[in-house]
């Protein structure tokens, strides 16, 4: 009978051991997770609150997604044979359930809301005063940038001030006057608070503070401010232009443009585990290309053309974004340098296989030109050619979407094999080019013609041909805004401004109407809004008080 | 069962009982019969040749009580020393049949929950590696459905309909009381029965486990007397089903033209140097095109083996298996080798103790495809897939797009090997101090290990030109699973009470490490040489931990097994809940009328089985993943300059400071009945789950920063019938016909959300609904020609989408999306028709899923891309047609979506089988106890609405459902 008492004592035991010890034994315990909580309480982890704030401006710049934002359905680009969004591209049927919207909305405001972390705790962190008051400048700077794309491209948003740390399942729209007013104090106290250089390349500086408030000061009509303020960044931090324009986008020059032209920059790299790629163990939802993607979008179809075959030094051709005829001719390419410094026209043949009869590697093989070409040229001549008549029709629409002058700003022939994707070219979001333009253009505003051509002309003569100078300035008479928002095409095709340039103007409507006949036959007066993604939409409590923008669906 | 067996102390016996027992149909021996004094522990069983010898101090009379599964018990009186032949009736009638229940085992006629019991047989009936696909329609209320058609598909199984959205759908598997979710580990031939428990109150003893149904595996155990020997072996061909056609080279130019003639670019052939490159104009011209699908997709085949011995003493009792499975899919990575080991061991310590371990090893090697048919789908026809020196042309005509064909085509492109083991034991030891009163402890140790290495070339589909990549995973897991079961039976009169105490405690535990690099310089490495990756040398680990505690009392009664009541209680405390919501208690009662048994109906001719079953219980569920309730940071990659500057922001998913068990409470009625001597036995059953704190992955609007969080929302509903019919038809000399038939409708409605009174439509919740449903607009048709005007309203042209103005306010807006459909069925169910004649035996299998929708991709319509696409019937001008738009090249065609929701039913012919059973008088002279041989096409036949497409994959392009034809034996020795 000893074993049956035995037999007695092990349940009830066990069931004394378990009852006492059950509420230990299930509190949770996850050693790989990390909380907020937990790591942004301390100094070295705010660090990495403050890194994840910039990482997001990645998610815009350099991306197709953001050149479909910023760049197309205006006057100045057409879609290329595979272009991925005709809703942004021509306003085809541009709705809230557009993919690339949905995408940009949703990292947009995934940055806001650790930047407001961030802001709001940065107390806890442990930051000695100094450092402390330095990092929450750099996020109050970020939030305020990333409010602007937004407001600028939804209008009157969602502007949470404060980290969402429980269910949150309504969201209420903010006019844009009150946003632009907390992006004023965000970048005042930035401002401020921020120093005037950075070991960090990619951080941001107070140069780079200034010269995007006086973004924000000509976006909202405050001329004088927005002149001040640009002067302030040309005349107290030594930056000064690249001295040819084409100098600005080689790869092996990028450094120096950064260290005398770019004001402030998203920094890529060419180490690619610092990179935005999705990686399982590096970054779980990261962006399915990653770097820099510009080099793929631009291209035209080159590589199936006689003498020639995909290489590194040409690019991979995703044939997604092509010129418009009137972007071509805004150019005087006889005197204004930025047509060759923007602009691939000819390609050499690195093909011999495929090369027509006389035609050795180095020989040009295709030329593309906004010229027209006669038919007693082309015969006399090896080498194909696609002249403005094949590309485009006479109204300017497009009649071949695949062999056009292509942009070649963003290229990249030190990428590691002939379809790399990725692309370690840092974006230059403000170039001291744009202060002049700014200020040229604020002049202008306040009816002050002259101011307004010194400004403008600053530019126009780093672009002008050598010993052309004198013909590429303009008088105060000729200027006027159309000539204003021709300079900017001219200045700063594809670098992820047009479309806010011509909305700041109100010029988007007319311009495309005027420059781009495929985009005019979509676009609508209501088009200076996107429309906010029908996800949101869909999944707010409060559907009757938050509505799509006027002429969605 | 056999813990029961416990022989008695063997001193002082004096009379020895000895006895044969046979089948009184064929008068062959009946091994392992269990023969017993009745009322006493003294038993034994037969050995091979039919013999038992029995020992007893009692004189005079005895009462043998003689049992065997699939044979009517029956009871002889022994007064000398010999029983002589004791001939046992196969039984049509399986209300005897013991019935395994949590913790325990009843006779299914005492059962008073819902219940279905498979016998091993069944199971092994249909060749397959996966017992749960064996399963397919023999339980009314399971929805089995084979998830691809990949060499190492799984299953999913869902009982009842969806009661969860965020917490797991899957039934609880129980194998030899372990908690074991891998339940395709399991090789089919060792399974000796599987017990579904479907209603809370069968489920009520797993409490927060079971609210998903529970799923029993019982596997065989070692019989007494001399060695048995069964071997099974089959092999066969596998090909795909059905696949949509795509467009060829010439339709894909003719799609083309078609597009750029809409926007003016293209009128004749004249123009084709306007929409076609160079060299897509010199494949036109030379008629080159490649069909990707073929090169990629070949024949597979498999072959299985399976040994089992079973042999033991009074003493102890052993099941040994070795079993070897080799799938080839369809594609070439795609192969997977299973190799199994099973041995259980039983043994009586003394007449007080029993102790007894079963051990389960898996070892699976297996190569994993990627998806080539995505990008065989995708790429252009044109140009050839080698070029004319016969390499592989690596982005043909130099397109966008890679060949599809790289990763099998280049030497060393592609690898991914996972080669995982599993062990599963349980050891118990059962201490039986008193009759009627018996304490069991079961521990039992999952340990998993896995590692996969994976490597992807340069031109490997999945990096497309980016640096070579080398991944190595590996992950280890510890499921420790220890239960105390106290079961105390007592009878006081015509009173029978079981009274069953548990305690139980769960730890799940696995971490994981994973390392990759990039830029490996010697491809044939493959994933071997990770450290000579030139750059991007990663390494992560994890850890995930789980622990659920619970406390179980249950108590049957009945009273002359006529009135029968079961009551249940379990309290179970979950990790993954938020503190002060951990513990919940889960309730249940249970009573059945056996009305066969009362006075008017005990001579019925007709009716010779009547019982009627309510129960009522509540089930839980917590979250699937064990840290719903944290707000979690995520790594973001990221540097200034070339400095890295590591970041960490915010999960998609926050965490859920509140979360709490989610409840069902669930109704339920049956009928059991048998007629004519059970020729017709029929189980019917209603039932009504109510769900409460649904736990919901809610997706929130994403201008909070975050985009979706774990919730307790809301509630659903789950109504349906569930009807299980077996006939003999025919029952006559040699031949006998049987039929079985299984039926189940479901009806899935959400009751309520957190919303309010409002729909979800981010998630596409609508209150009185499924929980799947499709909503969109829905399409009428295309703008015809002579509809233009009308057209012109809704901003449309002849040839796009027509789309239904649902609120008929003249224009179309989001508020005319509509519920087109459910994916889930409205009914499902099998009919199986067994023939057998003589030697011979036919089984054919009918399966039917009626009422579902699907998404389907292969009706996806592209325009104004340069992709290939499945050859639809698009609208041209001349060609009018109301099922596709008409392609245009600047694309931006809307609603295109509406295009792609299709009816999912489908019939299948499961299965066509023919067996034939050698004589016993040849197999006897081969000294084999039996030998069948059989052909077998499984999936041979589908019917469905949907062309070239077998709706039971889902909507998806990949891996596409397969059928198979299949030899083999099944040998006895």
């Amino acid at each position: 009978m000893k074993l049956n008492i035995h037999s007695y004592i092990l349940p009830i035991v066990t069931l004394a051991l378990l009852a006492s010890s059950c509420n230990k034994q299930l509190e949770q315990y996850n050693p790989g997770g990390l909380t907020a909580e937990a790591v942004f309480s301390t100094p070295e982890g705010f660090e990495t609150l403050v890194n994840a704030a910039y990482s997001y401006e990645r998610w815009w710049y350099g991306k197709e997604e953001g050149y479909c934002a910023s760049e197309m359905g205006t006057d100045i680009w057409d879609a290329g044979q595979a272009a991925p969004d005709p809703g942004l591209t021509d306003y085809v049927n541009l709705q809230g359930s557009d993919d690339y919207l949905t995408g940009l909305w949703q990292d947009l405001y995934a940055a806001v809301n650790i930047c407001n972390y961030g802001i709001v705790y940065v107390d806890k962190a442990g930051l000695a005063p100094a450092m402390k008051t330095t990092r929450l400048a750099e996020l109050r700077f970020l939030r305020a940038f990333y409010y602007w794309h937004i407001t600028e491209t939804w209008g009157a948003s969602p502007m949470p001030l404060t980290p969402t740390e429980g269910i949150e399942t309504t969201a209420s729209k903010v006019s844009v006057d009150s946003i632009y007013q907390q992006i004023f104090n965000d970048l005042t106290f930035a401002d401020d608070n921020l120093p005037v250089t950075t070991g960090d390349y990619g951080r941001v500086t107070k140069p780079a503070a200034e010269a995007f408030l006086a973004r924000m000061y000509l976006t909202r009509g405050m001329n004088q401010q927005a002149s001040d303020m640009a002067d302030k960044v040309i005349n107290n931090y030594g930056f000064h232009l690249v001295q040819h324009y084409a100098d600005l986008w080689p790869m092996d020059k990028m450094a120096a443009a950064e260290d005398s032209e770019v004001i402030y920059a998203v920094n890529y790299t060419e180490n690619k585990s610092l990179d935005d790629a999705q990686d399982d163990i590096l970054f779980p939802f990261g962006h399915s290309r990653g770097g820099n993607n510009g080099h793929l979008d631009f291209l035209m179809k080159y590589d199936d053309q006689p003498g020639m075959q995909r290489s590194i030094e040409y690019g991979r051709p995703f044939v997604r974004f092509m010129p418009t005829r009137f972007l071509l001719e805004l150019f005087n390419d006889k005197i204004d340098a930025r047509y060759t410094g923007s602009f691939q026209t000819a390609w050499y043949c690195n093909n011999a296989a495929t090369a027509p009869a006389g035609m050795q590697p180095g020989d040009t093989a295709v030329v593309v030109t906004k010229e027209a070409v006669s038919q007693q040229e082309r015969d006399s001549k090896p080498y194909r050619i696609y002249d403005i008549n094949d590309t485009y029709n006479s109204d300017g629409s497009v009649k071949d979407n695949q062999h056009f002058v292509q942009l070649s700003k963003f290229m990249d022939p030190t990428r590691s094999s002939i379809n790399e994707q990725v692309s370690a070219r840092d974006v230059f979001v403000i170039r001291l080019a744009e202060m002049y333009l700014i200020a040229g253009e604020a002049q202008f505003k306040m009816n002050n013609p002259q101011k307004a051509a010194d400004y403008i002309n600053v530019v126009r003569e780093r672009a002008a041909l050598p010993g052309d100078q004198a013909l590429m300035e303009v008088k105060p008479a000729d200027i006027t805004l159309d000539f204003i928002m021709d300079e900017w095409a001219r200045e700063f095709a594809g670098e992820q401004l047009r479309w806010f340039t011509l909305k700041r103007e109100d010029k988007l409507i007319d311009r495309v109407k005027a420059g781009n006949p495929n985009a005019a036959a979509g676009i609508q007066s209501y088009h200076t809004l996107r429309p906010i993604p029908q996800t949101e939409l869909d999944a707010v409590t409060n559907p009757n008080d938050f509505k799509q923008n006027p002429g969605y669906q | 069962m056999l813990f029961l067996l416990l022989s008695w102390p063997a001193f002082a016996q004096t009379r020895k009982i000895t006895g044969t027992v046979t089948d009184s149909s064929t008068g062959s021996a009946l091994p392992g019969v269990t023969v017993r004094i009745l009322n006493t522990q003294n038993g034994t069983q037969t050995d091979a040749k039919g013999n038992f010898l029995l020992q007893t101090e009692t004189t005079g009379a005895v009462t043998l009580q003689v049992s065997y599964l699939g044979y009517a018990n029956l009871q002889k009186t022994v007064t000398g020393n010999t029983a002589g032949i004791i001939q046992m009736s196969p039984e049509i009638n399986n209300i005897n049949e013991v019935v395994v229940v949590g913790y325990g085992e009843v006779k299914k006629r005492d059962l008073t929950g819902s219940v279905v019991s498979i016998k091993g047989d069944e199971v092994t009936k249909i060749p397959s590696t996966n017992v749960m696909e064996s399963l397919q329609g023999k339980i009314p209320g399971a929805d089995i459905v084979r998830s691809n058609g990949s060499s190492n598909a799984g299953t999913t199984v869902l009982l009842r309909g969806h009661r969860s959205l965020a917490g797991g759908n899957d039934p609880l598997y129980i194998v030899d009381g372990a908690i074991y979710s891998h339940i395709e580990d399991l090789n089919p031939a060792d399974v000796q029965s599987m017990e579904v428990l479907k209603d809370a109150s069968a489920t009520a003893i797993y409490g927060s486990r079971g609210a998903n149904g529970v799923i029993i595996v019982t596997t065989k155990s070692g019989t007494l007397g001399a060695p048995k020997v069964s071997l099974n072996v089959y092999g066969g061909l596998t090909d795909v089903a059905e696949y949509p056609h795509y467009m060829t080279g010439p339709e894909y130019v003719a799609f083309q033209r078609q597009a750029y003639r809409t926007t003016g670019k293209w009128n004749s052939e004249a123009d084709d140097p306007n929409i076609f490159n160079a060299a897509e104009l010199a494949d036109i011209k030379n008629n080159t095109w490649t069909n990707y699908r073929d090169l990629l997709i070949h024949r597979g085949n498999e072959q299985n083996y399976e040994i089992n011995i079973s042999g033991g003493s009074e003493k102890t009792k052993a099941f040994f298996s070795a079993g070897f499975n080799r799938n080839k899919g369809l594609f070439k990575f795609d192969h997977t080798n299973k190799y199994t080991a099973r041995l259980n061991i039983i043994h009586n310590i003394s007449n007080l103790f029993q102790a007894g371990m079963n051990s389960q090893i898996t070892f699976y090697d297996i190569s994993s495809e990627s998806d080539p048919l995505n990008e065989a789908n995708k790429i252009i026809p044109l140009g050839a897939a080698y070029d004319s020196t016969g390499a592989l042309a690596i982005y043909p005509e130099n397109g966008p797009q890679l060949n599809p064909l790289v990763n099998e085509a280049i030497p060393n492109n592609y690898a991914d090997n996972t080669k995982a083991s599993r062990l599963l034991t349980t050891a118990f030891v059962q201490i039986t101090p008193l009759e009627g009163l018996s304490l069991r402890s079961n521990i039992s140790v999952t340990l998993n290990n896995s590692r996969e290495g994976i490597f992807n070339g340069r031109y490997s589909l999945d990096r497309n030109g980016g640096d070579p990549r080398s991944q190595y995973q590996s992950s280890r897991g510890t499921d420790i699973l220890w239960e105390n079961i106290l079961t105390y039976k007592k009878q006081l009169g015509n009173h029978h009470f079981t009274l069953t105490g548990v305690t139980s405690y769960q730890s799940d535990q696995s971490d994981n490490g994973n390392g990759q690099g990039d830029g490996q310089l010697i491809p044939s490495q493959l994933y071997y040489g990770l450290g000579n990756a030139t750059t991007g040398l990663v390494a992560s680990t994890g850890y995930v931990e789980t622990k659920l505690i619970s406390f179980t009392g249950r108590l049957n009664y009945d009273w002359k097994g006529k009135y029968l009541l079961t009551l249940t209680g379990r309290t179970d405390g979950s990790s993954k809940l938020a503190p002060g919501n951990k513990w919940a208690f889960f309730p249940s009662a249970a009573a059945a009328w056996r009305i066969s048994q009362e006075n008017f109906l005990a001579n019925s001719k007709t009716v010779s089985n009547l019982k009627l079953r309510a129960s009522y219980g509540v089930a839980g569920n917590d979250p699937l993943d064990a840290y719903s309730i944290q707000s979690l940071l995520t790594n973001i990659s990221f540097g200034y300059g070339e400095t890295s500057a590591p970041g960490y922001g915010f999960s998609p998913q926050i965490g859920n400071k509140d979360l709490k068990w989610e409840l069902s409470a669930t109704k339920d009625i049956g009928l059991d009945f048998g007629l004519w001597n059970d020729r017709v036995s029929a189980s019917v059953d209603w039932y009504d789950t109510r769900t409460s704190d649904l736990l919901l992955p809610r997706l929130l609007p994403t201008s909070t920063g975050v985009q979706s969080v774990v919730q307790n929302i809301g509630k659903t509903r789950n109504t349906g019938i569930e009807v299980s019919l077996s006939t003999v038809n025919i029952q006559s000399g040699a031949i006998k016909w049987t039929s079985s038939v299984t039926f189940t409708s479901n009806k899935e409605e959400i009751v309520s959300l957190a919303t309010g009174g409002q729909n979800d439509i981010a998630d596409g919740w609508f209150i009185g609904h499924p929980t799947a449903v499709f909503y969109d607009y829905q399409k009428v048709g295309i703008w015809q020609t002579d509809q233009a005007d009308e057209a012109a309203k809704y901003g449309q042209t002849p040839g796009t989408i027509h789309v239904k103005d649902e609120d008929g306010d003249g224009k179309i807006t989001t508020s005319d999306r509509s519920i087109l459909g459910a994916a889930v069925p409205k009914w499902s169910g099998g009919l199986s028709n067994t023939i057998s004649y003589k030697g011979f035996d036919l089984n054919v299998y009918v399966f039917a899923r009626i009422g579902q929708m699907i998404n389907a991709n292969y009706l996806r319509f592209k325009s104004g891309t340069y992709e290939n696409q499945a050859m639809h019937d698009y609208w041209t001008p001349e060609n009018e047609t109301n099922a596709f738009p008409r392609p245009n090249s600047n694309g931006g065609l809307q609603y295109l979506s509406t295009l792609q929701y299709v009816s999912g039913s489908f019939a299948k012919i499961r299965l066509i089988s023919l067996g034939y059973t050698l004589p016993k008088s040849l197999t006897d002279s081969w000294k084999m106890r039996n030998l069948r041989i059989y052909v077998t096409a499984k999936d041979p036949f589908t019917f469905s609405s949907t062309q070239n497409y077998d709706p039971e994959r889902g909507g998806s392009e990949n891996f596409p459902m397969t059928k198979s034809f299949l030899v083999g034996a099944n040998i006895d020795f």
